[in-house]
């Protein structure tokens, strides 16, 4: 009774959605359907880009309402959200990882490391940016991305 | 015409020519002629059996065979009934051993007792005079610790199992050789008819004496607690079809040798005979399966659970025992009768265990089963085998030990009502060891077959196991057979188990009918019907059975039907993208057990040594850890190793008396005859 209570008087604290999201929606994000079950994967980064996507599917940016959802294997997933330069001990995990994701599948490389490897670019341990271990359907640019940029992403794959 | 006889001499002149073949003949031929030579043996045991078991009788008298006593054998039902359960294992034991002896102990001495052993199986239960039974009762323990020390050359284990075997089989003998003696000599008369007459007239503390040593000495043959010290030893190292003649059928033979004594010829006793044979049976049931549970050798387990089998029989033997002295006939011969069809079946099931084992040792070389695993695919034979006995095993339907389990669990049940304290408290603790030890069963042979047999091979030597030669299948499969008929029509044993019990000496038995049973036995029919005096239940394996199947059936083409989704594609399996799982990540046979471990912790006592070794500049750095852990039998543990300490203190203490002087041990001659002179003339 309290928790219902609780819910009734704080209601939703979640920003109103903002408009679509421009760009437009890649190709096996089509076949979807409006809901994305999304692993995360970190593939070497410094935890910046992984403060924010707590913070894309938090209570105030609540990525859940446009159909993404982290879940916790491969497995059960349609998108792979890629985190930071891959490193040399995570590029054989992160194709692992990337084989074991069902058809259709959609890769979102968060951050600039992600991009381009960003300022760890030529580093000793780094073997490369995300696009150059596993194919990548959409990158988002910053480091680390606002929020706002990771759910206008996902928004893209799930179309809502 | 009585078949018993000519089965018998059968069966005496086939172990001779086996024993000759066995010292004469070339390395080449020599298991194969051993091996037809026994099988002989055994299917004369089984035809005499069978003849008995049908209702007929037979005894001689062979007064000029041993000098003082001569010889009296004798086959009623009940020793029938052993007979053809001995016969039946040493068929398959020596058909498997045709095939293991050629690789493993073929030696002459060894090929040449094996006859020898297998006769007295089948002629122990036929001695009907106690000098005739303790010669024969002898002769089988010699030759059975002869066979056990066979590969004493290839590991030093086998010597000091030689050596408990020895020491605990002997300890039982000296139990007997007084209960029997005692018994005779104030019974006037050594056959088992005069014993039988006088055992009316004894003082009741004369007939709880003779129990109680009967019921150590027999005990100790079947493997009771805590008489077993000698069995993880034995069985392991021994050939494993010597293993499966002692565990199948030389164990039985204790419980023979019990209701032979407690009910033919002391006629039954007073109410806490029963209950002390209970309270040893449920006590054998579950520790032995929980060491069963918890143990890594594989031929360990099979001889940890032969002690919970046989401490099941016992317990049914304790219940008839219990319902007679209140005479409760009916009931009791129910008891009995389950407890004698639960050592059919354990024969059946065990003989197979300990050959499917057998074959896994010789393919693999080790008995280890955290080293063994993915023997599927490489035995298959091996491991359907193997699978049919653990069924068997485990006492649920449609195996064959859960139609004998039943018996006794309903002869329990309708028994709650028996008066007396004791009795109320003992019977439901009887049933919960009954279930407890059933659902321990379970866990223990799904670890063997799963952990032994399915997934990935642990080591290099399981992954180059490969199949057994035709005769180690075939003598297997034999027993295979047998389980499976055992355990989809058990009722036609039901006349040959009812004529046993009423041999035994209970009046609600056989089919002639009795005090307590309307009309016929307690079971009957070619489904199991119990018939007491105020109820009736039936059974019916065969359906049970049928239904099993169909409903397994049904299941897997409702699942094909119904799931017509997209192709199926193979792909690898995910590991949190560390590649591909390896035989190390696999369940062993210690973790799968780990969590019983822990439920019976302070039953075990496991011990647990953990040895850090730092590195030399700084403690805090570690360069080895060592981590052992074992679950020691802990009976053997508090209780004889302080006796041994002690009996090895006696002897160094007892050192000092012989100091080697002629004169002194003269003068311990003198006084010993003057003690024994003045003893007689005092109590003359």
């Amino acid at each position: 009774m309290d928790l219902l209570r609780k819910i009734r008087e704080i209601g939703r604290v979640a920003e109103p959605a903002p408009p679509h999201p421009e760009g437009e929606v890649p190709p096996s994000a089509r076949e979807l359907h409006g809901s994305a079950q999304v692993r995360h994967v970190d593939a070497g980064s410094c935890n910046g880009c992984e403060i924010e996507i707590g913070g894309a599917f938090g209570p105030v940016y609540d990525a859940e309402r446009y159909g993404a959802r982290l879940v916790a294997s491969p497995r059960h997933a349609d998108v792979l959200l890629v985190t930071g330069p891959v490193t040399r001990n995570m590029a054989e995990p992160l194709r692992r990882t990337h084989r074991a994701v069902p058809e259709p599948k959609v890769v979102v490389a968060v951050g600039d490391c992600a991009m381009n490897c960003g300022l760890l670019a030529g580093a000793y341990g780094v073997a490369g940016a995300v696009a150059d271990i596993v194919p990548v359907d959409l990158e988002v640019p910053g480091c680390p991305p606002e929020p706002a940029a990771i759910v206008a992403a996902l928004r893209r794959v799930t179309g809502r | 015409m009585n078949a018993i006889a000519p089965a018998l001499a059968a069966a005496s002149g086939l172990a001779a020519a086996g024993s000759a073949a066995g010292l004469v003949s070339p390395e080449r031929l020599r298991p194969a002629l051993v091996g037809v030579c026994t099988a002989g043996v055994g299917a004369a045991g089984l035809a005499a059996g069978g003849a008995a078991l049908g209702g007929q009788r037979w005894s001689a008298s062979l007064p000029d065979l041993l000098p003082l006593a001569g010889v009296h054998l004798a086959l009623d039902a009940l020793s029938g009934l052993f007979t053809a359960v001995s016969g039946g294992v040493i068929v398959v034991a020596a058909v498997y051993g045709i095939g293991y002896s050629r690789q493993g102990p073929a030696g002459r001495g060894v090929q040449a007792v094996l006859p020898l052993f297998a006769w007295t199986l089948v002629m122990v239960p036929a001695g009907a005079a106690v000098s005739t039974f303790l010669l024969l009762w002898e002769l089988m323990a010699a030759s059975s610790l002869l066979l056990v020390v066979a590969e004493h050359r290839k590991r030093a284990a086998v010597r000091e199992a030689g050596v408990w075997y020895a020491v605990m089989t002997h300890l039982g003998l000296v139990c007997l050789l007084i209960a029997l003696v005692l018994f005779a000599a104030r019974a006037g008369g050594e056959t088992f008819p005069a014993l039988r007459a006088a055992s009316d007239t004894l003082s009741p503390a004369v007939r709880g004496t003779v129990f109680v040593l009967a019921l150590a000495g027999f005990g100790s043959k079947a493997d009771m607690v805590p008489l077993h010290a000698w069995l993880p030893r034995a069985y392991p190292e021994a050939p494993s079809h010597v293993s499966a003649l002692m565990s199948a059928a030389m164990a039985n033979l204790g419980a023979y040798g019990l209701i032979r004594t407690a009910f033919d010829l002391l006629g039954g006793g007073p109410r806490w005979w029963g209950l002390l044979a209970v309270a040893l049976g449920a006590v054998t049931a579950v520790y032995g399966i929980v060491q069963a549970a918890v143990a890594t050798d594989l031929k360990c387990l099979l001889a940890y659970s032969t002690s919970e089998n046989l401490g099941l029989v016992l317990i049914g033997i304790g219940a008839a025992l219990l319902f007679d002295a209140g005479g409760n006939c009916a009931l009791a011969a129910l008891a009995l009768v389950a407890a004698l069809l639960h050592v059919v079946n354990h024969a059946a099931f065990k003989a197979l265990l300990f050959g499917a084992a057998g074959s896994v040792v010789r393919a693999t070389g080790t008995r280890d089963l955290d080293a063994l695993g993915g023997l599927r695919p490489r035995m298959p034979v091996t491991t359907a085998l193997f699978a049919v006995g653990a069924l068997g095993a485990i006492a649920l339907p449609p195996g064959n030990g859960f139609i004998s389990e039943w018996l006794l669990l309903q002869s329990l049940i309708h028994g709650l009502a028996a008066p007396g304290v004791a009795t109320a408290v003992m019977l439901p603790v009887a049933i919960a060891a009954i279930a407890l030890s059933a659902g321990l069963a379970a866990a223990a042979f799904v670890k063997a077959l799963g952990v032994g047999f399915f997934a990935r091979p642990r080591s290099a030597a399981a992954a180059r196991a490969h199949e057994s030669p035709p005769t180690m299948l075939a003598g297997a499969g034999l027993s295979a057979a047998a389980c499976v008929a055992l355990a989809l029509v058990p009722g036609v044993l039901a006349d040959g188990l009812g004529r046993a019990a009423a041999a035994a000496g209970l009046r609600g038995a056989g089919p002639t009918g009795g005090a307590g049973a309307a009309g016929g036995g307690p079971i009957g029919g070619g489904e199991l019907r119990l018939r007491l005096t105020e109820l009736s239940g039936r059974l019916a394996p065969l359906w049970i059975a049928a239904a099993l199947v169909a409903a397994v059936a049904a299941v897997l083409l409702l699942v094909r039907a119904l799931a017509r989704g997209p192709r199926r594609t193979g792909a690898p399996l995910w590991a949190c993208g560390a590649g591909a799982p390896t035989a190390r990540m696999e369940y062993t046979a210690t973790s799968f057990a780990e969590p019983l471990q822990r439920v019976f912790d302070d039953v075990l006592a496991p011990e647990q040594d953990v040895d850090v070794t730092p590195v030399r500049e700084s403690a805090y750095l570690v360069e080895r850890v060592r981590y052992q852990h074992r679950v020691p039998d802990r009976i053997e543990h508090r209780l004889y190793q302080p006796l041994l300490r002690l009996l090895a203190r006696a002897g160094r203490a007892g050192r000092r008396l012989a100091d080697g002087s002629v004169h002194r041990y003269l003068g311990y001659g003198f006084t010993t005859l003057v003690a024994v002179l003045l003893a007689l003339v005092v109590t003359r």
